[in-house]
């Protein structure tokens, strides 16, 4: 854990800044992911805007384990596109590793898994996993393939190809692909958003011992409170459009956490808080 | 079961029995003698007796429609990549493609036919052309189905431009060029067929002209059904392949 | 609605530069003598003799496809309608018309120019390209109502005619305008194929015989009188197929 065990319970846009005015006092750990007073808004035509971000601050320390939490509608997703250089902001900075986000996707040391599992049809999981390496122009590393596919569970479907699989076999089979060349930054976008309650547990719990072993930058898109806090270092609340960050919440339950942690006090305790801060926002609505 | 399935595929052929039948009947009923209309099976006998003098003919229109319907395709999917990689061209693109889409062959081929001259490769040129707008506008709309989030993938795996050309967006268009294959295959013989009508040194455009004007009933009407014959099974075979191969790219 | 703009001036824009390209061939003649400047073309049909020759076929031609194309829709129609109430003929009418339509027009000419004669044999041909295009449309349209819908219908006992009124035609008209919008060009292709093996008037007859004779200028005046027509046929198809599609989908 590289952020001291303090309670970070704090109200209003302060929280959002809470990395970075802290990092004068402690030894500050290397930042993977920083946005600073960030507005994105979106040419919607006839001279009409939509501001879906506003000053927007957030940064992520590298190992850490990062979870967006905010109603639907609210700019996760344009967050986590920011981070990928896919979409620029209106005005504000946005810097991965200190460079532009775009540096990190070109050098080929980003991974990401989106809502929509984007597996190819005509390709089989082990192709589909190996589709990164291709697109490095590297030599397709075949052990490292059938490694990620051991650790999501899909061996025996190395062959299959996406359409013979369930919903969850995919979402498996994208986390693996964003795994595959072990990037610096894991950018993952709702993965679990499409599966059935029971499904997405499992898939929670997987994905939490897959990144106990490998601890890579990672920031995780969700509108689940359970999956946010099974999984995070921390959870930055974001209220509803435009989007700014209401508060940020510190986790620090031990590692690895198991499902029947679900089930503890503190956990409780935590989820229901954070509950609670999403219901204000839709009464506020 | 599959036996059983075949019968029925069999049976399903009725139409086309009745349609001889048809002919037949109607024939007879008119009392059209045989220069007017010829009895099916004097001409089902012409074509049966008679291959050689069919068969040079009908080699040259497979050739020619088989080569014009592959180059035409090949240049409608360039220029649909074109478009893809450089939006200005679809200014130019799109209305041409329309005028191409929308004005018979009959039309273009006494202008082609005028313009390249009374050339064997004039043919070529007809089929070239009727062949290429189907690849070109299905091929378009299939590069553009490939969904965004899987564009968004590349990117953000640094895919090369070509890298994205060729593994995801040229692979999402195979179904839709298929398609075109299927549509153009019949329509790639009919244009070689008339230009060869008009224009032609060869083919059963041209042996079609020639048996009429020597009055040759039983083989004008054999040219036709060879002719129709060709087509089906041009079709029949595009979409044997459309049927083996686009099920592996979706 | 707001891509709307850009791309109608890109089109015309793209329009512009390729009348001028087609102009710029004639003027320099790179492409020989029968490839006029279209402005000669234009001038030339301004003149009154040349017009009322053009228009005179133009009238023969649009006649025939016109005819071609609503007795295509007829025969389409009835015959969809038959594999629709009689579930037997179905698989058989299928694949008849599949044949057919891959059957080259230009193979039923001489078969029509005998028997029903060189004046309608443009309006035949039209109607059995048509006739093709549209039975294809018709079922596959009519086949287009969803299983759920289908359920809903004959969970409250609706009869097979009132599914057919309430249902499945409402949903089969985008399908059917789109056959349309093949229809519409392939009802003139086939009205010119007719008139080549002989009609007395026509656009394709006009065209053959400019063609034959070195008439340049008649030919071009011929063949753009042609493709503006068949132009104007694709894109009234186009417009009520986008009209159908607004309203029942
Ligand atoms: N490309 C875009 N153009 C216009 N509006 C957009 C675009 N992308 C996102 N938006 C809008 O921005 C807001 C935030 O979207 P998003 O980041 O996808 O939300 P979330 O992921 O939290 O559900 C939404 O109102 C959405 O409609
Ligand atoms: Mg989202």
């Amino acid at each position: 854990m590289t952020e001291s065990a303090t309670d970070t319970i704090q109200s209003g846009g302060s929280a959002a800044t809470a990395a970075g005015s802290t990092a004068a006092v402690r030894p500050a750990p290397a930042e993977a992911i920083a946005l600073r007073n960030v507005t994105m808004s979106f040419d919607l035509g006839r001279s009409k805007r939509m501001t879906a971000l506003e000053d927007f601050n957030l940064s992520v320390a590298e190992g850490e384990f990062v979870a967006l939490l905010g109603p639907s509608g609210c700019g996760k997703s344009t967050v986590l596109r920011l981070v990928t250089g896919l979409e620029q902001a209106t005005s504000g900075e946005v810097l991965v590793e200190d460079k532009a986000p775009a540096d990190l996707a070109k050098s080929h040391r980003l991974g990401v898994a989106f809502q929509e599992h984007a597996l190819l049809p005509w390709s089989s999981v082990r192709e589909n996993i190996a589709l990164p390496f291709r697109l490095a122009r590297r030599a397709v590393d075949w052990q490292r393939v059938d490694e990620l596919i051991r650790l999501v569970g899909l061996v025996g479907f190395e062959k299959a190809r996406p359409r013979q699989l369930s919903g969850g076999m995919k979402q498996r089979v994208a986390i693996a692909r964003a795994l595959v060349l072990s990037p610096d930054v894991l950018l993952l976008d709702e993965p679990f958003g499409a599966l059935d309650a029971v499904t997405r547990r499992r898939m929670n719990g997987e994905l939490a011992r897959i990144w106990e072993e490998q601890h890579i930058t990672t920031l995780l898109v969700t509108h689940d409170v359970e999956e946010a806090v099974l999984l995070a270092d921390r959870v930055v609340v974001l209220t509803g459009r435009p989007g700014r960050v209401r508060h940020v919440q510190t986790v620090d339950m031990p590692r690895p956490r198991h499902a029947d942690i679900t089930r503890s006090a503190e956990f409780r305790a935590v989820v229901d808080h954070l509950t609670d801060l999403l219901d204000v926002d839709r009464k506020a609505e | 079961m599959i036996r059983r399935s075949r019968l029925a595929g069999l049976l399903h052929l009725w139409p086309i029995v009745a349609l001889v039948l048809l002919w037949d009947v109607w024939v007879l009923a008119n009392g059209y003698t045989s220069i007017v209309a010829p009895r099916p099976w004097s001409v089902i006998n012409d074509v049966v007796g008679n291959p050689d003098a069919y068969a040079i003919d009908f080699l040259w229109t497979l050739a020619i429609s088989v080569g014009g319907l592959l180059l035409g395709m090949l240049l409608g999917t360039i220029a649909a990549v074109l478009i893809s990689l450089w939006a200005p061209m679809s200014a130019v693109l799109t209305p041409a493609a329309l005028i191409v889409r929308s004005v018979p062959v009959t039309v273009m081929i006494p202008i082609i036919a005028r313009v390249f001259g009374y050339e064997v490769y004039t043919v070529l040129v007809v089929t070239v052309i009727t062949s290429f707008f189907p690849a070109f506008v299905l091929g378009l709309s299939g590069m553009a189905s490939a969904p965004a989030s899987s564009r968004d993938l590349f990117v953000v795996f640094g895919s090369s431009r070509p890298a994205s050309l060729w593994r995801l967006r040229l692979p999402y268009a195979v179904p839709n060029l298929l398609l075109a294959l299927r549509i153009t295959a019949p329509l790639a013989v009919l244009s070689a067929m008339l230009a060869e009508f008009l224009i032609g040194q060869q083919g059963l455009g041209y042996l079609f002209i020639v048996a009429r004007s020597y009055m040759e009933i039983d083989r004008a009407w054999g040219t036709a059904l060879v002719a129709t014959m060709l087509s089906v099974f041009a079709f029949l075979a595009a979409r044997f392949v459309e049927r083996r191969i686009s099920p592996r790219f979706t | 609605m707001r891509l709307r703009s850009p791309r109608w001036l890109n089109n015309t824009i793209g329009v512009l530069i390729l009348i001028t390209v087609a102009e710029l061939i004639g003027r320099t003649g790179i492409a020989g003598r029968s490839w006029p400047p279209l402005t000669d073309v234009v001038g030339y049909l301004a003149e009154p003799v040349a017009q009322a020759t053009v228009l005179r076929a133009l009238t023969a031609t649009a006649a025939s496809a016109g005819w071609g194309l609503v007795l295509g829709i007829v025969f389409a129609a009835i015959a969809a309608l038959l594999a629709n109430f009689i579930p037997v003929l179905r698989p058989g009418l299928d694949r008849l018309a599949s044949v057919l339509n891959a059957v080259p027009l230009i193979a039923l000419a001489p078969l029509l120019i005998t028997t029903v004669g060189r004046e309608s044999t443009p309006a035949v041909v039209a109607a059995l390209g048509v006739g093709f295009v549209m039975f294809v449309a018709f079922t596959a349209g009519l086949a287009g109502a969803s299983a759920t819908h289908q359920d809903v219908f004959s969970v409250f006992g609706s009869a097979r005619s009132t599914t057919l009124l309430r249902l499945q035609i409402p949903v089969s008209l985008p399908t059917v305008f789109d056959g349309l919008a093949l229809a519409a060009p392939t009802a003139i292709l086939g009205a010119t194929i007719g008139e080549w093996f002989g009609a007395p008037r026509g656009l394709g007859v006009l065209i053959v015989s400019a063609m034959q004779n070195y008439q340049v200028l008649l030919l071009w005046a011929a063949a753009l009188t042609a493709a503006l027509l068949s132009l104007a046929a694709y894109l009234i198809a186009v417009r009520l197929q986008s009209g159908a599609v607004r309203r029942f989908t």
